[in-house]
């Protein structure tokens, strides 16, 4: 599983942060700091979290089967 | 204030306004919204426009749906921050008689990309998640300190108790600012709250007050620099030029602004549905890894800021046809209280599934201290159920509240079993 990020779009809630700081990174201004996320193996259900929290939906979901 | 207010002359509706799109709401001063601010926001949400307009305060636009806000929130271009063009203001400034004490100006809230970025960026990383979580431990002492100060009494009115001198106390920490200031910026706070909609000449002579009352500061840093907001603002450069006196004034000013009255105001609207639901704060001290949570769901349930924005250019929007110039409010407490969003929005739930709301705006105008909002905001809850016993609204003194650009509670009276 991926998470794709829409970089620019960020603005900095880091709701996803806060759901898992190992996952997604922020840079020193507190943006996001990646454009994409390898979820590693029994992580998947951490991501979706973070995915979710994004107030401004920038984020989403790439399974392995490449559906969404 | 609210005893006196009374609601504004409505002004003729412009004829490119449909009746389909009218509703009549004074956000100031609508008689059921002074006296229970959400309980009509529920009731607006169910009964008027997506988008509406209103004849009262001048005639202007009430974003209402979580879609609409989110789009208007996001589209600057449509939507400016700029209620003055920035040419004109800057221009009206400079043609200001030599002499005249600088006006300080809340930079860059009032500002459009790309101009807001080079007055945002340089300020990012101090108001960063990492650089706040570092002033939790000062922050919870604050807040224990306060509460501390109350518990034996079996009442109090939470307001001028705790909610307004913490945020203050705060704010005089994160700048650097001497604690003999506390009570200068207390009356200033009071003084800009005593005026829901202020005129714009009172409203600047405060702004030069605020700066004023922590320029002697602002100088001794730039000699002599600590580790504190005010030091770290000499440092940084905006858009490629070292700051000067101003700019730190402009930037104390918006930090003064956006930042005292909000976290007060968030924290009277969660500590006044903490006070109505015992159960809710059993349910909390039980579990206090759940204040979080809880703390995410106060500002959906109870999202009390209102930005406004400028029309500006005419456009149809969400299905209305709007004219360049009008005015717009961002009416972010119906957003999260839509139920397209939030099914049953009105009822208060912990979890939610994790969806997250919009209290602190969408955006590049997204609220630069909401992180240390939300730090605020959950020590609060935390240091005041664990240092109260179960407390409740008192039954002869009813909460007061205001309209306005931030829906604010005035008293919140409360008791418990000493």
């Amino acid at each position: 599983m991926k998470v794709r990020i829409d970089k620019a779009a960020c603005v900095g809630n880091a709701r996803c942060w806060a759901v898992s700081p190992e996952l997604f990174p922020l840079d020193d201004d507190g943006y996001i700091l990646v454009e994409e996320v390898e979820v590693p193996a029994g992580m998947e259900d951490l991501a979706r979290r973070g995915v979710r929290a994004c107030p401004e939906r920038v984020m989403q979901i790439m399974e392995d089967d490449n559906s969404q | 204030m609210t005893e006196a207010s009374a609601v504004s002359a409505a002004v003729p509706t412009p004829d490119h306004v449909p009746e389909s799109a009218f509703y009549d709401f004074d956000m100031f001063h609508d008689p059921a919204y002074v006296k229970d601010p959400h309980k009509r926001i529920i009731d607006m949400v169910e009964n008027a426009p997506p988008v509406f307009w209103t004849p009262r305060n001048g005639g202007h636009w009430m974003i209402m749906s979580h879609a609409a806000n989110f789009e208007a929130a996001r589209d600057t271009d449509a939507f400016s921050s700029e209620m003055i063009p920035y040419e004109q203001m800057e221009a009206m400034l400079a043609a200001m008689p030599p002499g005249t004490p600088h006006i300080p100006r809340a930079y860059p809230i009032n500002l459009d990309p790309p101009n807001h970025a080079k007055y945002r960026q340089p300020v990012q990383g101090v108001f960063s998640p990492k650089a706040i979580n570092a002033l939790r431990d000062s922050i919870r002492a604050l807040a224990r300190e306060l509460v501390a100060e109350i518990a034996d009494r079996g009442e109090c009115e939470f307001m001028s108790a705790v909610a307004e001198p913490l945020p203050v106390r705060v704010f005089l920490k994160l700048l650097g600012l001497p604690l003999e200031k506390f009570a200068e910026y207390r009356a200033l706070v009071k003084a800009h709250l005593s005026e829901i909609a202020p005129d714009p000449s009172s409203a600047m002579k405060r702004l030069q007050q605020v700066a004023a009352a922590m320029r002697e500061t602002v100088l001794e840093r730039r000699d002599d620099p600590r580790d504190d907001i005010i030091s770290l603002l000499w440092t940084v450069e905006i858009d490629g030029r070292p700051t000067v006196l101003e700019d730190i004034e402009n930037y104390g000013v918006l930090m003064f602004i956006a930042g005292l009255d909000t976290v007060m105001q968030g924290m009277g609207h969660g500590v006044r549905h903490l006070a109505e639901n015992p159960e809710l704060q059993a349910q909390l001290r039980a579990n206090p890894e759940l204040v979080a949570d809880a703390t995410e769901e106060l500002l959906r349930r109870y999202t009390f800021t209102v930005p406004p924005r400028r029309v500006a250019r005419d456009m149809v929007f969400q299905g209305v046809q709007m004219k360049e110039g009008e005015r717009a409010m961002l009416f972010l407490p119906a957003a999260d209280l839509d139920s397209k969003e939030y099914p049953e929005p009105d009822h208060f739930d912990v979890k939610r599934g994790g969806k997250p709301h919009i209290a602190f705006n969408a955006g590049p105008h997204r609220c630069l201290g909401s992180h240390l909002a939300r730090v605020e905001l959950n020590i609060l809850y935390e240091e005041l159920l664990a240092g109260l016993p179960s407390f409740s609204l008192n039954p002869q003194r009813a909460p007061k509240f205001h309209g306005g650009h931030v829906i604010g509670v005035e008293e919140l009276h409360l008791v418990w079993e000493k």
